[in-house]
């Protein structure tokens, strides 16, 4: 079902307005109360689409004016109780809508939570730079975002004797005269006196300011208006806010709002919501109101000659595929043909296994002829123990393994232990239940090791959320998060699922991880211990006896949670194109879409009817068309990142680099208590010193992040591959590929084909071949002496081999 | 298309012969290189709003009561063994330790309240003093001149910030130490030195090509290197290679800039100006320091010393693995007097001075009461740091401690406002936001922190 016909069914749009293509949204309205007004706008539709914002061109009526008033811009306003009919005319078009206006004569005073609270921050005065800062400002502080009512009430109505509010003279108020610029106030002029938010206010005081109460009915829904829309580069949408109480009601709360786009070069919004198009491509306009967040999709396709064709003749292979097309068809962005072979090998071989296809499996692949060569060579891949190793590699990241706070036996032991879970391809919900549960002893149960990194029930919260479900709640530690919905209640409901562990020393040099009987963090805020809950599951009672920690591991694994298998899907997606489909990978905010949502739902529901299989989601994203395609653009998706027309080009991880130097020029990279010929992949411990691991931006392994590792290029890393040891000392080793190679009898022109074959997974093309030769001929030209001439050569054939292990098609992934 | 020998001279596609690559370097189309500080010099006549600066972080934390906030009022196990002396700025004293500044005290002033809540380990200290702030929730806060780095960017060829000698490394608490970009990405991390300057065969890592890859062969490879990489389409949409190519082009330019080599070639500074600084690690490092600046560095960070264990630093516990308090006096006091002076004297002559600031201050200052092994230990309650060059006035003192040096008695100054001072001199608005972890805005004073206004 289409987004639009899910919105249709919510909001009772009759999409006999479909006919005639043009739409009043929302279709109807209940204006309850005499404060109430409520927003209407006007769209053309086409095909199932809305295609442009009409309001300012449509006249708008209203059937019975003793029931609702309408302006010009499409505001309805009650007059009194009844029903009647608003019709919007617009050419020789007309769409209607049902208002119905309640409780006209009640007199129902300003809510301080509904109310007063989004104007103060609609007006930003509890925004964290502001009087919403931990320490507040010149004596005034408010909750960030208005998430503790209570206390900003009485913030507001017993501190500085009162000042803030004067009763018996509203307009005396500071709450008033400051932000209204009557008198100076440091952070300016934030409404004006004969503005909506200034009535509110004074209004709120005039009715003897209402407290905020328990039984208030409060938001639980926000909803974008319109959903979705297909546009043109110009164009222009209003996007409204439609809020949903409790109690049932609905009001418009678009002036109250806050708005914010996810890509600006496709679409940049204003404070009102107004939405201009900038570019192509497509891009969500996040609203925010009250803790809750909705989305507004804003598609615009590039005009595409031919497309039909073009995507009719693409290459399927799996559901992947056909999903990816038909994201790409909706916005007119041209998919790029199949990579070659050496291309396929290459990444494939990187991706999965974080080490470079040796030359001797470059031969036989480009000389093999088999049709499905392609996927038995992912086959092959996901059986090697370099695939266990990049992997293990990869979740040791994830998990901090490490002897920077880990004794070296504790370390090798939860290594290990993620090393044989790797192996034995343990599905990932069990994966995760063996580290959040784990209990005993550290070096026999390495997974117990995650009690000793993370001791408290804060890190523990903090690191869990963001390694199984790819989430910071950092922010709700102090209090609500200011963007999302998670708050500081449940925060401190998950914490003390994480606050009954106890760690004792063993007897041989181990820590011995057990469940506690008691043990609860309190509340900072409240003072009160917030019962075990994780996140938005049921609470436990707090008396409930038993590990704790089981609740939150059988959570994770609920169908009920949607964040666990997006978090792994997203994290696995991200190795093989470089990008997850929600980006960052570990930011999984409902305000930081996926950019494509379908794909990632049938990610997910395939990876849980594989019983959380890593392994297979590998496969299936390997053996996909998608993952196939050059990474050569073809006219029309050169600027594209995020849609996977390309695959776009990814420089390699330090370890990976490391280990393809290592192998490209067969000297392995000595690493201090290791044996040698020990591959940087195979290193359990982030902590082995390496300058060019550190340069080259090797996770430190200190806080659970995925902004830890960085494939940022930068002047000290051309600086280390241009002058420093690692590599040059790899060219003149003595018992090297270079060395072998001038020791032999190869030609120059073998030469430069094991070179490229070596680094590059590819022969020489001719001009390649022949401008090479032609430079390792020059350099031993008219020299006499055998001995020099050697020299000379070996020099030329260092240089060459710098220049390619230097380049972009070797440093990245392609 | 491109011809090379590897013995003889080299011919490049453009036609030239060159002898000498790093001759090449100022003609190269990569290198717009600054034809020496005699123009330099020439063109500071040119009105320049830019303020540089110079951190000389004191690590292991002096004693304020040894140094810059003496109390000889006190009882001895308090006052200490040294005696305050007069400087030429009446009513300003220091420690005898202290000659040559005590001459220069009308171009410093001193800050005698500065304090810190957090633990008292020397990691939160370098933390909180290199980019005013603790690092909590993950979010590792870039280090001052990372953030004029990435709001400034580079002057010339030389890179915007230089790190020396080397970065801070382990003083116990494990933690970092705030002296890289943080979250605003490798790409605004500091050049770091890697290297000894006082050391006889002084020379930057990776600066220059190892001496067996010749400059004949140093220009093949670059050469090549062009010659291979071609323009393959898949690159061009991909900002990651577009910042490759530059960074290898910025290397180059680094290479075989005249600038940048002079600026690093110390052999060229006279001795006298080598005796004047002292030939001690941190006196050649404040020595480069200079030359760095006068060469279009704009930040630069000193590390005076780069851990606190089995070595003699201001971290003086009074016994092993630490140092004892005489160290003061006979070596770290001296060592500091003679390259602080010298560098605020020679940026004076040149003019330098009032267009650079001069840092000079620890993660804390030490406990008042000597220890029984007689030394003291950390505190971060209270200390004194020091302040000089760019819009800061000199000879002031700001702030008190009470009589034994244990709390601000007037005019506590945080950490935040600290490096707040330090934005305001550099000219960066404290308003400045940068885009944190998850596009989050994170400003890079907190709202309400303010600068040192006195000092202004």
């Amino acid at each position: 079902m289409s987004r639009i016909s899910v919105f249709a069914l919510l909001l009772g749009v009759a999409f006999s307005a479909r006919a005639d293509d043009l739409s009043i949204l929302p279709s109807s309205a209940v204006l309850d109360g005499p404060k109430v007004s409520q927003r209407f706008l006007v769209e053309t539709a086409s095909g199932g689409f809305f295609t442009g914002d009409q309001t300012a061109n449509a006249r708008f009526s209203i059937d019975d004016p003793r029931i609702a008033t309408v302006s010009v811009d499409g505001t309805v306003s009650p007059v009194g109780d009844g029903a009647t009919v608003l019709r919007a005319k617009f050419g020789d078009r007309i769409a209607t809508s049902t208002i119905t206006v309640k409780n006209f004569a009640s007199n129902e005073p300003w809510s301080f939570k509904n109310h007063v609270l989004p104007v103060l921050t609609r007006a930003g005065c509890n925004m964290g730079s502001c009087h919403g800062a931990a320490a507040g400002k010149n004596g005034f502080r408010l909750t960030l975002r208005g998430y503790g009512p209570e206390v900003d009430y009485d913030v507001l109505s017993r501190q500085a004797l009162g000042r803030r509010i004067n009763k018996t003279a509203p307009e005396e108020s500071l709450m008033l005269l400051k932000p209204s610029g009557a008198i100076e106030h440091g952070g300016g002029v934030r409404f004006s006196e004969d503005s909506l938010e200034y009535r509110v206010l004074a209004e709120w005081i005039a009715s003897a300011m209402p407290r905020p109460r328990e039984d208030e009915p409060g938001v639980v829904k926000v909803t974008a208006v319109p959903p979705a829309v297909r546009f043109r580069p110009g164009q222009t949408q209003q996007v409204t806010v439609q809020a949903t109480y409790s109690d049932g009601r609905t009001a418009d709360v678009t002036r109250w709002a806050k708005f914010g786009s996810t890509d600006e070069t496709v679409a940049k919004v204003d404070e009102s919501g107004q939405v201009k198009v900038e570019g192509r491509g497509e891009a969500a306009i996040t609203v925010w109101f009250a803790s809750l967040v909705d989305r507004s999709t804003i598609s615009v396709p590039s005009e595409l000659k031919d497309g039909s064709r073009i995507f009719a003749e693409a290459v399927r292979r799996n559901p992947i595929d056909e999903i990816n097309l038909k994201k790409l068809a909706s916005i007119g962005i041209p998919p790029s043909p199949e990579c070659t072979d050496s291309a396929f090998l290459r990444r494939a071989y990187l991706d999965a296994t974080g080490t470079l296809p040796p030359i001797e499996v470059v031969t036989a692949f480009l000389a093999d002829v088999s049709p499905d060569k392609r996927v038995k060579l992912v086959d092959r891949l996901l059986q090697t123990s370099e695939y266990i190793d990049y992997w293990a590699y990869k979740w040791s990241d994830l998990l901090l393994v490490s002897s920077k706070k880990l004794p070296p036996n504790a370390m090798w032991s939860f290594y290990r232990s993620i090393r044989n879970a790797v192996e034995t391809n343990v599905p990932w919900d069990e994966f995760a239940r063996r580290v959040i549960t784990a209990r005993g002893s550290t070096l026999s149960n390495g997974a117990a090791n995650y009690f000793v990194l993370h001791r408290d029930p804060i890190d523990l919260t903090e690191s869990s959320s963001m390694a199984f479900l790819g989430m910071s709640l950092t922010c709700a530690r102090c209090h609500n998060h200011p963007m999302e919905k998670w708050t500081q209640d449940q925060y401190y409901g998950m914490a003390n699922l994480f606050s009954r562990v106890t760690l004792k020393d063993g007897e041989r040099g181990e820590v011995i991880v057990s469940p506690a009987p008691d043990g609860d963090i309190v509340h900072p805020r409240k003072g009160i211990v917030m019962a075990p809950q994780a996140l938005d599951a049921k609470p436990a009672p707090i008396e409930s006896r038993g590990d704790r920690r089981e609740l939150f591991a059988s959570w994770l694994a609920s169908p009920e949670n949607p964040y666990f298998d997006r978090a792994i899907v997203n994290r696995v997606w991200r190795n093989f194109f470089g990008r997850g489909l929600i980006e960052p990978e570990d930011d999984l905010r409902a305000t930081n879409p996926p950019s494509d949502e379908a794909l990632m739902n049938w990610l997910v529901g395939d990876f849980r009817a594989h019983n959380r299989d890593v392994k297979s989601l590998v496969r299936t994203i390997m053996t996909s068309a998608t993952y196939a395609r050059s990474s050569d653009p073809v006219p029309g998706n050169e600027a594209d990142t995020k849609f996977l027309s390309h695959y776009v080009v990814k420089r390699l991880p330090a370890e990976v680099l490391l280990d393809a130097l290592s192998r490209a020029t067969d000297v392995p990279t000595p690493f201090g208590g290791y044996p040698s010929g020990w591959r940087s992949i195979q290193l359990p411990d982030a902590q082995v010193a390496n300058a060019f691991l550190s340069s080259f931006g090797r996770p430190e392994r200190v806080s659970t992040c995925s902004c830890e590792r960085s494939a940022e290029p930068s002047v000290a890393q051309a600086l280390n591959l241009a002058n420093g040891e690692t590599l040059n000392q790899k060219l003149r080793d003595e018992k090297g590929a270079i060395a072998r190679l001038v020791a032999s009898t190869a030609s120059d022109a073998v030469v430069v084909e094991t070179l490229y074959k070596s680094a590059l997974s590819r022969p020489p093309d001719e001009a390649e071949r022949n401008r090479l030769t032609g430079v390792l001929a020059e350099a031993t030209a008219g020299l006499k002496d055998a001995k020099e001439t050697a020299a000379a050569r070996r020099q030329a054939i260092e240089d060459l081999y710098w220049a390619i292990l230097t380049g972009k098609e070797f440093l990245f992934n392609h | 298309m491109f011809r090379v020998d590897a013995d003889r001279p080299a011919h490049f596609c453009d036609g030239l012969t060159r002898r000498d690559f790093l001759h090449a370097g100022s003609l190269s189309l990569l290198g717009l290189s600054l034809p020496g500080l005699q123009s330099l010099k020439a063109q500071a006549a040119v009105p320049d709003s830019d303020v540089n600066c110079i951190m000389l972080f004191l690590v292991g934390g002096p004693s304020q009561l040894d140094t810059w906030d003496m109390k000889p009022a006190a009882p001895s196990e308090i006052r200490g063994p040294f005696r305050p002396i007069d400087t030429n700025v009446p009513g300003i004293q220091v420690s005898e330790i202290f000659p040559r500044l005590a001459k220069i005290m009308d171009k410093v002033s001193v800050v005698r309240s500065c304090n810190h809540q957090a633990t008292a380990v020397h990691d939160t200290g370098h933390q909180m003093m290199q980019t005013g702030r603790l690092f909590t929730g993950g979010i590792e806060h870039p280090h001052i001149g990372c953030v004029l780095a990435k709001v400034k960017g580079a002057k010339g060829d030389a890179p915007p910030h230089v790190l020396m000698p080397r970065p801070i490394g382990n003083t116990g608490g494990g933690m970092p130490h705030g002296q890289s970009a943080g979250y605003l990405g490798k790409t605004f991390d500091p050049f770091v030195l890697n290297a000894d300057p006082s050391a006889k065969d002084f020379k930057v890592p990776d600066l220059l090509p190892p001496e067996y890859i010749s400059a004949v062969r140093e220009q093949r490879r670059k050469s090549l290197r062009a010659a291979i990489d071609g323009s393959v389409k898949a690159f061009e949409s991909s900002s990651d290679a577009r910042l490759l190519d530059a960074n290898f082009q910025q290397a180059y330019r680094l290479m075989s800039s005249k600038a940048a080599r002079e600026a690093f070639d110390l052999s060229s500074e006279p001795d006298s100006a080598k005796d004047r600084y002292g030939r001690t690690r941190f006196g050649m490092s404040c020595l480069l320091a200079r030359r760095l600046i006068e060469r279009g560095v704009r930040f630069v960070t000193v590390n005076m010393f780069e851990t606190v264990f089995n070595e003699i630093t201001w971290d003086i516990h009074g016994s092993a693995p630490f140092s004892p308090i005489e160290c003061y006096k006979n070596e770290v006091g001296p060592n500091f007097d003679n390259a602080y002076s010298a560098l605020i004297e020679d940026l004076s002559k040149t003019g330098l001075l009032s267009k650079t600031m001069v840092l000079a201050f620890g993660e804390f200052g030490r406990t008042p009461k000597i220890n029984p092994a007689g030394g003291r230990d950390h505190h971060p309650g209270c200390w004194s740091s020091l302040m000089a060059g760019g819009p800061i006035k000199g000879g002031q003192v700001v702030g008190a401690s009470d009589e034994i040096g244990y709390a601000p008695k007037d005019r506590p100054v945080s950490t935040a406002e600290i490096a707040a001072t330090v934005y305001q001199g550099l000219g960066i608005p404290l308003e400045t936001e940068m885009i944190g972890p998850q596009s989050r805005p994170l400003r890079i004073v907190d709202h309400g922190v303010e600068p040192i206004r006195e000092l202004f």
